[in-house]
């Protein structure tokens, strides 16, 4: 029992920062119909930027975020305006998917070219250390971290929720062609909404680096749970893929300590095909129509 | 479609006239170089190994040059990009052996590779003198032309710690041990040999498992063995997962008594930083080659690699690499031939002294020698066993994290 | 048959002749290797076509039946011997018929989903059978992988494989044509314009899908099956591996998605460049890079691809000569 307990403690943590990393795919799927398959990229990215301002000039990975989330936001709008916007309607949504794919294997190459295939971790003075609470060892970067991630996806809901901005993306989310006809600019908001979708992989990536080691590949792995989450969730759903995310947090390492870890993340997809079956459209998703 | 069928003609057109002009280009070619091809994952999962293999291939080919080649032939790599994938390595054999028409080739990284590589080269009749290759995938094809350029092995890289561990007094033997392992060909398949080696001698296993590769989390399965308060912890592990693991222990505060891991603590460049300096004492791996190493002209090889590339950490592929040119200018000397038939019967026989050791093989190109054992002692690594190559003494029990 | 055309005829032979002449009169071991290859690539992404081309719905997970040809093909002959090395060819048509038909209970799962949750599932689909061939160890060896015993070929080793690619090259063209032509073909397309019209003009889409599914899928596994018998080795990370898939879909996408001869010649184009570029250039880092590049510019500058395009840029000029622009033939006619 105690071994489950701690399992689920562990879950929660790390399915705390699968949640803000899923948040912004499935947010910018839900603005603009795009996959951004380009997501696990940028948080290894952001993990490569955090663990160099470590590692050059000491700022702590919990600190970067402020640096390395503006520079990701500011990329992912460049990406919009350049890449995305340009595609032709009719079949933007399968073409978005692979060009955030190209744009995947591009920022993988930049930086095997840059930093090599190595396996990196930003090491703080922290990155060992526990508490002990009720028997129960808690990480210390793993509590930080999912902390961190709470405050960002409390900040991503107030600003959907209580600004003039956050009013705009759900009209746009619910009903693009009337948000139009009430003036809201589409592609203002478009470029917004993926610009802050990325940011939350960078907020999540720039803690990413203290939790697990990683090299320029790291992203295919990364990329497959997050597409599996926001499934899961119902895509365009961020209340949906934090409650995914959890849950795969939570059966991964349960199944690990009870079972096998060899079936950890198979347990999962397990689970995912099964809901799929009763729910097609995921946990709290719209059933989508035909392209 | 009309259009359809002239691209697909002009396609066919081109593609033919290419292979006409490269297939002249061979006739007229100087033959006093002598060309040797490799395939390497200069790009992909492998690229660092891959560079480093190639820094240890290019300072063999400067060594022999500066000595006027092979049978007065000076000689020239020739590398192709392999992008860590299996099916390119197979076209760059055949691309080196029929389009190249080199007089050598020699191996890729990693067992990934070699396997599907070795069986090219031994199509063409040509010895595959391998430094990366030592998975029971390659050995499984039962090649006559495979030549591995390690002291042993893979999976009996760690029968060393076995030995020692079976080598101390009873009373001061652990009596209960734990085996996580990483599902990898060069990982788990370790671990294996040392539990069957152990428990034949009565140290009972509580606690077994595999776990993927793509495992980031090893906290889990570190807090399940760590439950269970074995003497011994032996993971077959590439480096990442014996840092997690590691990790994971100390924020357990579960200090084992022995703790043996197959990589990981055996790169003394990357691991105190990767656990803290703090940390490292007390742990065992293994290796096949150390700066340190008495094994012959390793000192000259250590010093030739500080002035061609600098004062930095060695990786052990590079002298792998280099052990692989070794033996191949070894072979050429003995048999005065630049055959590759002749190459390999030579080299089933005898024993060839190389930076990795002096090295025999059997009829399939297991070498048949050992591994050393390495143990962090007052925050530096030394070889501890076997006694008549070790630098230091083992000592155990181990201290508890932060300590000794 | 009156749909076969003098010219169509014609075009076929012609090419798939000249394809098989090819490893006869050029016996260079290397060059037939990247043939190899390339009709692997040709082979994918004509197969992918069948399915994703015609039904609209894009799936990144036939890398994954790849995967298990390959295994089925390894597997087999680690118990069966291979007799004079022919045998694994002939015993092909069973593993694409087998696999074929085992995945279409996972099909009418994945085909519950729409639209972008089905490229999704699919894509997961890949990493679920990639992670099976690691766990499933008593079966594929996990991650020793699966050695393929070797025949023993005289000289011209590659060509056999080469004739076994083109093999199955021409089946999958062969399908392609007939579908288009066929009823089955029509309810394809009436899927990818409207699914929900076309359900209700009362076309039994789930059935076609899966069909179409089958056919690809079992097409498939029978190439990776001839790639697991070419390499010897089958490894998971190798056998399943999603930069063979994104490569197949570039290729068709390069082509002409949803035309016949597209993505045949998307893979004659792509995989020769692909090789002269590692072989001339390989030993930079830019690779990846570079390959980035090309994908985000076929996307951009072609995104119906060359054959549509092409196709398009001809009909406008011979209307314009004709001096009727107003009215132009459907593109994927004119491309077919």
């Amino acid at each position: 029992m105690h071994l489950v307990v701690q399992a689920c403690i562990l879950g929660v943590l790390t399915g705390g920062v699968y949640a803000l990393m899923a948040s912004g795919l499935t947010l910018v799927f839900g603005v603009m119909r795009v996959i951004n398959v380009a997501q696990g990229a940028l948080v290894i990215l952001s993990a490569y930027l955090s663990w160099a301002l470590f590692t050059h000039f000491q700022v702590d990975p919990f600190l970067s975020v402020l640096i390395v989330a503006p520079l990701i936001f500011a990329l992912g709008v460049g990406v919009q305006l350049v890449f995305i916007r340009s595609l032709r309607s009719e079949q933007a949504e399968e073409l978005s998917l692979l060009i955030t794919w190209a744009l995947a294997l591009g920022i993988e190459g930049v930086l095997g070219a840059v930093y090599e295939t190595t396996y990196r971790a930003t090491n703080t003075s922290y990155a060992n250390s526990a508490w002990t609470i009720f028997g129960y060892q808690v990480s210390v970067v793993r509590a930080y971290a999912f902390g961190l991630c709470v405050a960002v996806l409390v900040l991503l809901y107030l600003l959907l929720a209580r600004t003039r901005f956050g009013r705009s993306v759900r009209a746009t989310v619910q009903n693009p062609s009337s948000a139009l006809l009430l003036g809201v600019n589409a592609d203002r908001v478009r470029a917004l909404a993926f610009g802050i979708g990325v940011s939350t992989a960078a907020a999540a990536g720039a803690v990413y680096g203290v939790l697990y080691p990683f090299n320029p590949g790291s992203h295919y792995d990364l990329i497959s749970r997050l597409l599996s989450i926001v499934v899961l969730g119902g895509l365009g759903s961020v209340a949906g893929a934090v409650a995914a995310a959890l849950m795969m947090g939570v059966v991964e390492a349960v199944v690990a300590v009870e079972i096998s870890p060899v079936w950890s993340s198979f347990s999962y997809f397990v689970v995912l095909v099964a809901i799929l079956l009763l729910r097609p459209q995921g946990f709290f998703g719209a059933r989508e129509r035909t392209l | 479609m009309k259009l359809a069928r002239i691209a697909l003609a002009i396609g066919l057109v081109a593609a033919l006239s290419t292979a006409a002009a490269s297939s002249a280009a061979q006739g007229s070619r100087a033959s006093s170089t002598l060309k040797i091809g490799i395939s390497l994952s200069l790009s992909g999962d492998f690229s660092d190994s891959g560079k480093a293999a190639m820094r240890g291939y290019n300072l063999w080919r400067d060594v022999v040059n500066a000595h006027g080649g092979l049978l007065g032939h000076p000689v020239k790599l020739k590398i192709l990009d392999d992008t860590s994938s299996p099916t390119q390595v197979v076209s760059n054999y055949q691309n080196l052996i029929t389009k190249d028409k080199v007089a050598f080739v020699f191996g890729p990284f990693s067992t990934l590779l070699t396997a599907p590589a070795a069986t090219v080269a031994n199509r063409y009749h040509y010895a595959f003198i391998e430094p990366a290759g030592g998975g029971p995938a390659v050995f499984g094809e039962k090649l006559h032309n495979v030549f591995f350029t390690q002291p042993a092995p893979i999976i009996d890289s760690a029968d060393v710690f076995a030995h020692y561990i079976l080598s101390l007094p009873k009373s001061l033997r652990p009596k209960t041990a734990a085996y996580p392992s990483l599902d990898d060909p060069f990982a788990s398949p370790i671990a294996d040999r040392v539990r069957t080696l152990l428990e034949k001698k009565g140290i009972r296993t509580v606690y077994k498992t595999i776990y993927p590769a793509e495992t980031t989390d090893l906290a889990p399965i570190v807090s399940k063995y760590a439950a269970m308060k074995p003497d011994l912890v032996v993971g077959g592990t590439q480096n990442n997962d014996a840092y997690a693991q590691i990790k994971a222990m100390i924020q357990l505060r579960f200090s084992p008594k022995f703790l043996f891991f197959s990589n990981g603590p055996n790169d003394p460049a990357e691991f105190p930083s990767k656990v803290g300096p703090q940390n490292v004492n007390g742990i065992f791996s293994s290796g096949d080659w150390f700066p340190q190493s008495k094994a012959p002209g390793n000192k000259a090889f250590v010093a030739a690699y500080a002035k061609k590339y600098g004062k930095g950490p060695i990786d052990p592929t590079s002298p792998e690499a280099f052990a692989a040119g070794q033996v191949l200018q070894l072979a050429v000397a003995k048999t005065h031939s630049l055959d590759n038939g002749k190459i390999i019967t030579a080299l089933h026989k005898g024993s060839w002294p190389t930076v990795e050791g002096v090295l025999r093989w059997n009829s399939i190109g297991e070498p048949q020698g050992s591994d050393l054992l390495v143990e962090w002692v007052h925050g530096k690594l030394y070889p501890v066993y076997p006694k008549k190559i070790a630098l230091h003494a083992p000592f155990a029990p181990k201290p508890p994290w932060g300590k000794g | 048959m009156r749909w076969i055309t003098p010219g169509g005829l014609l075009r076929g032979g012609g090419v798939f002749g000249l394809l098989a002449a090819f490893p006869f009169v050029e016996r260079t071991d290397w060059i037939v290797n990247i043939g190899v290859f390339t009709l692997m690539y040709a082979g994918l992404a004509t197969a992918w076509n069948l399915f994703s081309g015609y039904t609209g719905y894009i799936s990144l997970g036939q890398a994954a039946f790849f995967g298990i040809g390959a295994y089925a093909t390894g597997i087999t002959f680690e118990h069966i011997s291979i007799g004079s090395g022919y045998r694994p060819f002939y015993a092909l048509p069973l593993i694409g018929l087998a696999v074929g038909l085992v995945s279409v209970p996972v099909a009418w799962v994945a085909l519950r989903t729409r639209a972008m949750t089905f490229a999704i599932v699919t894509l997961m689909l890949l990493f679920i059978v990639q992670q099976l061939a690691f766990n499933l160890r008593s079966i594929t060896h996990g991650s020793q992988g699966v050695a393929v015993p070797q025949p023993t070929f005289a000289s011209n080793f590659d060509r056999p494989y080469y004739l076994a690619m083109l093999s199955v090259l021409a089946l999958a063209m062969l399908i392609c044509w007939y579908v288009r032509r066929s009823k089955l073909g029509l309810m394809l397309l009436g899927i990818r314009d409207d699914e929900e019209k076309a359900r209700g003009l009362g076309v039994r889409v789930t059935g076609a899908k899966l069909i179409a599914w089958a056919l690809s899928v079992g097409l498939t596994a029978m190439i990776g099956g001839i790639w697991g018998y070419y390499l010897f080795s089958i490894y998971p990370e190798s056998a399943v591996d999603p930069l063979v898939m994104i490569g197949a879909v570039l290729m068709a996408f390069l082509g002409g998605k949803g035309t016949l001869w597209g993505p045949m010649i998307g893979a004659f184009v792509l995989v020769p460049a692909q090789q002269w570029a590692l072989t001339s250039y390989g030993a930079t880092r830019l690779y990846l890079i570079a390959y980035a590049g090309v994908f985000v510019l076929v996307l951009l500058l072609l995104p119906r691809g060359i054959v549509p395009s092409l196709a398009d840029l001809v009909s406008r000029r011979r209307f314009r000569a004709t001096d009727r622009p107003d009215v132009r033939p459907t593109v994927e006619r004119v491309a077919s």
